[in-house]
């Protein structure tokens, strides 16, 4: 296990009630050397509950926390039965005590030992029983031997400040504002007689206030016989449940069932009762019981200064108002209201009893100021719970030098064990231009029989990475590279992701090698081999050389360094040897990809498109704008290598394989897509992957590319997201990738930024290792804990993905944040409309990228009609909505109608926020499409434009900075490094795309 | 409030031990004087008295007696008072049968039976308190009753259950790991020769897991052997004492 580390000046021992109370400051890196003993984290798993043991289990697990279990109950010299009498609570601090005492004599007197305890009586009692044992209070603690740690003294004040609130709150006993929550007895009885149902709580993002819907949860929905989500309507029926929470939740009777509006509307406005009838009733409840809290930090604003003055009495309690909108307002009591005005704040909630309308909360800490560039993006972060801290000394220690008076080399030893392929084979990576982690690299060539040796070489991450280092713990911590708008966050030490473990060009590297025999001329995959080797890649080449040299265009090789110093005569038989195996790489590619297309891969080859267009993913300016053959070649090579990892080791370890897994969709998520599609006059046929692909390539409007656009990304919408899972917990049909039509997929080919394929190489190596009869090195996970770990990279991977997006948000509205609509010539872009609401429509601006609604129907009740220049304006009237059209009537007569897909102008502006994310506000502004300058369309690709969006406000956040702060250097200098690093493989690319577009977006669209 | 962890992150279990460690066993032999054989073991807090007569002639009706071989009549009872809950039968009833088979079965394959054709060996096992591994106290006890009645044997036969938590195996199971409804196996051993006389379990475990339970269920009955072997050991030393040697 853990050793607590040997630098520490006294060893801590918290009582069961500071473990209880303060263990958020006993959280904190800077603590060391606690001793967490048995009787005090029993106390917790007894009185506080699963949630906050699992915290303190986690804490006890984590190497990087110095902090150990002493199991005191179970040793001989320490166990003190419980005297006659005795209250549980005083039998506890006199064991923890006691157990102290024996562990400073254990230590040879040498360390001394403090024993923080909240229990006066305690102190006086034991304080000055043994010399070396100190016995003080956790606030004397913090005082005397952490002066400096001011955050630990906040938070301390808060918690006490929060704890005083609330014992003075239920002295009063005020008025139950809410239904007591039934024992847990009673619910688990419930369950299984089927009177209550159990499911996750989640709040309507656009309808907070009102409608929560709890989805069912596995067994539960079979039983009940419930199709659809339960509706939670109000906030007295969801009783205290926070979004996340699991619940458990009695139906109304079905006279009281009520249906969901689909209407637009914005947050601020509350519950503004609609006038058109919602649509079908849909079973509704109330919650009765709350089985799990999921309970996690918030960033909160406080309210601006009149706000408070109105607030009034009370003025210690102040409601503020967390950053996502499915939180309730949080109360907390802070003096530092005022003080904290224009910053995010992160809270943390304590209780919510049935008396109060709020929860109660502490303040925790401050992130930043609202609408600086940092602080907004620190909130995406904690929002979804990201945390990436600089990798620490001892995380930088563990990787190995390579510097110019040091460079690292290939040692002997690995030499012996490895297969080299230096001399052998031609090794060369392709990715984008300016690459600096190359996880992939390729070769081919032709064996003495005639046969194709096709390889596929991996950087081998985890020669660098043991299990369990201080970088492996950390590396699972982020389960991923984070990628926002702007920058990134590594999954590992820069030294390994775009050095060591990087296949540079010309350099000897590590990798993990899956080698195929192909037959000469049908290419069936003969022989397969797996193993770790030694490589030096030949060439870096970038994508369009490649097609360059794929087109025997040898002009290209000028580009090319590798070329540049070398004599025509080797020069010309260097290009043809490379262009043969590129050529070679072509044809096998085509192959396999046309072997997996009979099986029902689903063609999204709008893939290319969609990157080009959808700025969310704000990687424009590395996607070629025409699709190159050599990206589909790389691609292919890198699923086909995936794929046989996946069979071995799925074969190996049959019960404890990290796999993929992409479920088939339910067909009735495609409804919107077959309605939108026979709007337009195409048949979508969803029945298989295979008939949906077929169809979808039909449905192509010449006149506009944007409706086969649209209907794939509402294909792509209605997909299940795909999920790593371990293979002990699945049948094997379910294994199957639906999108790629294989029936075992894994990733292997990024173990750079990716931690599951850090866990498919250990897996892999182990596998060989079986099969060779040897040692199995690794400790594997067991099928529990790889289920665990791929929960928590599933988990990460959305974390991943909704940060990207809303950071991307951020930008956005950050762009348009300074441009006036009214003037300026950008905020009016051409839209096309995907889908229509009862009073509005929602609106695709190619250009930006930018999802959102556009009204029909304001607040005052005024519909838009169309003026004399066709231009619109809002004037009194009625709507009328069908199934791929709106109309709107005005009183004269006049009206308009908006079909799916038309093109429409809009204007863009920004809607600013305190409490929250800006968000971008559309305005219809005519109904034909929006007639660009001839100026502007000149210019040389839109995709250039949406960088620049990019770039532009980086530099405008850079120069407030420097106007305030000109020792801010340091980051800014690392604006372009982030640019130019983010390009991969386009490989890694696709993937990417392809996962972000599994991921269900539809809540950006206000429904 | 938690649900009970029967294996801490630490690797302790409830009651403080590691997984593959036992109780702690004290045994006698010869507790009765009239019997031919008699032992009492605790494991733990399990308490079992085992008794053997025989082997003598066929009692009740003749027509039992087998040609070649002894009889082995075993018969289980626990004590009303044993469980948490007074037992109103404390024997005769389905339960106390089928571990009597068990019994049986498990010393048929140990004692050398062929040595005493149309002659029957009685063992009577009560349990005094039931706090899990019923089946292993009973035939740790009996066999030490067995060796005290000298009754010739192969080898000892020790017995230890085990279960699987966590996807750890722990062998000898408390009561309170028992009630927690995971899988439990229980397992008897001729520890010289490695033979199982009895293996049972009515849980479903997968296969995979198997081996590993089975193990930790014939190392533990190994340690038990040891144990046992002191006992007799030191049991034989005392009599010798006795004796005058």
């Amino acid at each position: 296990g853990k050793l607590l580390s040997s630098d520490v000046t006294h060893y801590v021992i918290p009582d069961w009630k500071v473990v209880q109370d303060y263990l958020e400051i006993l959280e904190f890196p800077e603590m060391k050397g606690i001793i967490f003993m048995q009787t005090a984290c029993q106390s917790v798993q007894h009185q506080r509950g699963r949630r906050q043991y699992n915290k303190l289990r986690s804490l006890l697990k984590d190497a990087r926390h110095d902090c150990i279990l002493f199991a005191n109950e179970f040793q001989e010299c320490c166990y003190l039965p419980r005297e006659r009498g005795e209250a549980v609570e005083k039998w506890q601090t006199r064991s923890i005590y006691n157990a102290a005492v024996w562990y400073y004599h254990h230590c040879g007197d040498r360390m001394p030992i403090v024993m923080v305890t909240e229990d006066a009586e305690a102190i006086q009692q034991y304080g000055s029983e043994t010399q070396g044992v100190f016995v003080i209070s956790f606030k004397d603690y913090l005082d005397n031997f952490w002066p400096d740690l001011r955050a630990a003294h906040e938070l301390c004040e808060s918690i006490l400040q929060s704890r005083r609130e609330r014992e003075s709150e239920s002295q009063e006993g005020r008025g139950r504002e809410y239904a007591e929550h039934l024992p847990l007895e009673v619910l688990e009885a419930g369950i299984k007689s089927g009177r209550y149902v159990q499911g996750t709580l989640n709040v309507n993002k656009h309808r907070a206030q009102i409608e929560a819907f709890v989805r069912l949860q596995g067994a539960s929905s079979k039983d009940s016989g419930l199709a659809s989500d339960i509706l939670i309507h109000g906030v007295k029926a969801r009783n205290r449940a926070i979004h996340g929470d699991v619940v458990v939740v009695e139906l109304l009777p079905k006279g009281e069932w009520k249906g969901r509006t689909g209407a637009l509307c914005d947050n601020d406005s509350e519950d503004k009762a609609s006038g058109e009838a919602p649509s079908d009733p849909m079973p509704t409840g109330r919650v009765v019981g709350i089985l799990q809290k999921n309970w996690r930090d918030y960033v909160v604003t406080f309210p601006s200064k009149e706000e408070i003055q109105s607030q009034g009495k009370n003025a210690q309690k102040i409601l503020v108002t967390p950053w996502d909108y499915r939180i309730p307002k949080i109360r907390i009591s802070t003096q530092q209201a005022e003080a904290l005005q224009d910053f995010r704040v992160i809270v943390r909630i304590d209780s919510w009893e049935s008396t109060s309308l709020y929860p109660n909360g502490h303040f925790v800490r401050v992130l930043g100021r609202i609408g600086d560039l940092e602080g907004e993006i620190a909130t995406i972060l904690v929002e979804n719970s990201i945390s990436v801290a600089p990798f620490s000394e001892a995380q930088l220690c563990e990787t190995p030098v390579n510097t110019p008076e040091k460079p690292w080399q290939v040692s002997a030893e690995e030499k012996r064990t490895r297969r080299d392929l230096r001399r052998t084979h031609l090794v060369f990576s392709i990715d984008p231009k300016g690459c600096e982690d190359v996880d992939d690299a390729l070769s081919v060539r032709t064996l003495t029989n005639g046969d194709l040796e096709l390889g596929v070489h991996i950087a081998d991450v985890t020669h660098f990475v043991a299990p369990n280092s201080y970088i492996d713990v950390e590396a699972r911590t982020r389960a991923t590279t984070y990628y926002l708008a702007d920058r990134r966050y590594d999954m590992l030490p820069p030294a390994l992701s775009a050095d060591l473990c990087s296949l540079l060009g010309g350099v000897d590297r590590y990798a993990v090698s899956v080698m195929w025999q192909l037959d000469k001329t049908s290419y069936e995959i003969k022989t397969v081999w797996y193993g770790r080797t030694i490589i030096r890649s030949a060439y870096k080449l970038f994508y369009e050389a490649a097609q360059e040299l794929l087109a025997r265009n040898f002009g290209i090789a000028d580009e090319i360094p590798e070329f540049k110093n070398l004599d025509e005569k080797s020069r010309q038989t260097r290009l043809e040897e490379l262009a043969w195996a590129i050529g070679r790489l072509t044809d096998i590619a085509r192959h396999v990809r046309a072997k997996r297309d009979r099986c029902g891969a689903l063609e999204l080859e709008g893939m290319e498109v969609r990157v080009q267009l959808d700025d969310k993913k704000n990687i424009h300016d590395l996607i070629p704008k025409q699709p190159l053959e050599v990206h589909e070649t790389v691609a292919e090579c890198m699923i086909l290598a995936n794929h046989w990892v996946a069979k071995k080791i799925w074969e190996s370890f049959p019960h404890q394989a990290l796999l993929r897994q992409h479920p088939p969709p339910h067909q009735e998520f495609f409804a919107e897509l077959r309605e939108c599609a026979a709007a337009k006059g195409f048949s979508i046929d969803t029945r298989s992957n295979k008939a949906l692909a077929d169809s979808l390539d039909k449905a192509e409007d010449p006149s506009d590319p944007m409706v086969n656009w649209l209907l794939r990304s509402m294909a792509t919408q209605a997909m299940s997201n795909a999920l790593y899972f371990s293979t002990g917990s699945c049948a094997e049909e379910e294994f199957h990738h639906y999108g790629l039509a294989l029936d075992k997929y894994t990733h292997f080919t990024s173990p750079i930024r990716r931690y599951s394929d850090i866990v498919v190489h250990r897996l892999l190596m182990a596998a060989i290792s079986k099969e060779k009869k040897m040692e199995i090195k690794e400790n594997l996970l067991s099928n529990k804990d790889l289920e665990e770990l791929c929960r928590h990279i599933n988990n990460r991977n959305r974390a991943a993905q909704h940060s990207q997006k809303q950071s991307t948000e951020l930008f956005q509205c950050m762009y348009f944040k300074d441009k006036d609509p009214e003037t300026e010539e950008r905020c009016v872009a051409d839209g096309v409309i995907y889908s229509i609401r009862t009073n509005g429509v929602l609106v695709f601006i190619p250009r930006f990228g930018i999802k959102g609604a556009a009204y029909l129907k304001n607040k005052d009740g005024l519909v838009m009609s169309c003026g004399p220049d066709r231009c619109l304006e809002w004037k009194p009237g009625s709507l009328q909505r069908f199934q791929d059209k709106i109309t709107s009537t005005t009183t004269g007569g006049e009206s308009v109608t908006l079909r799916l897909f038309d093109h429409v102008t809009v204007r863009i502006s920004v809607q600013a926020s305190r409490c929250h994310s800006d968000t971008i506000r559309l305005e219809l502004v005519s109904n034909r499409p929006h007639e660009v300058p001839s100026s502007e369309r000149s210019q040389p690709s839109p995709l250039l434009l949406r960088s620049d969006l990019v770039r532009e406000v980086t530099r405008c956040a850079e120069e407030a900075q420097l106007a305030q702060d000109v020792a801010a250097d340091a980051i800014q200098e690392e604006y372009p490094e982030y640019r130019q690093t983010k390009g991969r493989s386009l490989y890694a690319l696709l993937e990417e795309i392809r996962d972000l577009a599994l991921l269900d977006v539809s809540g950006d669209c206000g429904i | 409030m938690a649900g009970l962890e029967l294996l801490s992150d630490q690797g302790y279990r409830v009651d403080g031990r590691r997984a593959g460690e036992l109780r702690k066993i004290q045994a006698r032999m010869g507790v009765f004087a009239q019997a031919d054989g008699s032992a009492y073991i605790e494991q733990g807090n399990t308490k079992a008295l085992a008794v053997v007569y025989g082997p003598h002639e066929i009692r009740g009706s003749r027509s039992r007696a087998l040609p070649d071989r002894a009889l082995v009549n075993c018969q289980y009872s626990s004590a009303t008072f044993s469980t948490g809950e007074r037992k109103r039968r404390p024997h005769g009833d389905r339960k106390s049968c089928e571990m009597g088979l068990q019994l049986r079965q498990t010393f048929e394959a140990a004692i050398l039976t062929q040595l005493h054709p149309r002659s029957q060996i009685d063992i009577y096992v009560q349990v005094l308190q039931a706090d899990g591994g019923t089946y292993a106290a009973c035939v740790n006890a009996a066999t030490l009753a067995v060796l005290d009645a000298g009754i010739p044997m192969r080898d000892f036969v020790c017995a230890c259950s085990a279960g699987f938590v966590d996807g750890t195996a722990l062998a000898d199971l408390s009561h309170v790991e028992e009630a927690a409804g995971g899988p439990q196996l229980a397992l008897a051993l001729l520890p010289a020769s490695g033979q199982i006389a009895l293996l049972e379990m009515d849980a479903r475990l997968h296969e995979d897991h198997l081996e590993w339970v089975l193990e930790a269920a014939a190392q533990a009955a190994r340690d038990v052997h040891t144990l046992l072997d002191r006992v007799v050991r030191q049991h034989v030393h005392e009599a010798s004492i006795m004796l005058g040697d």
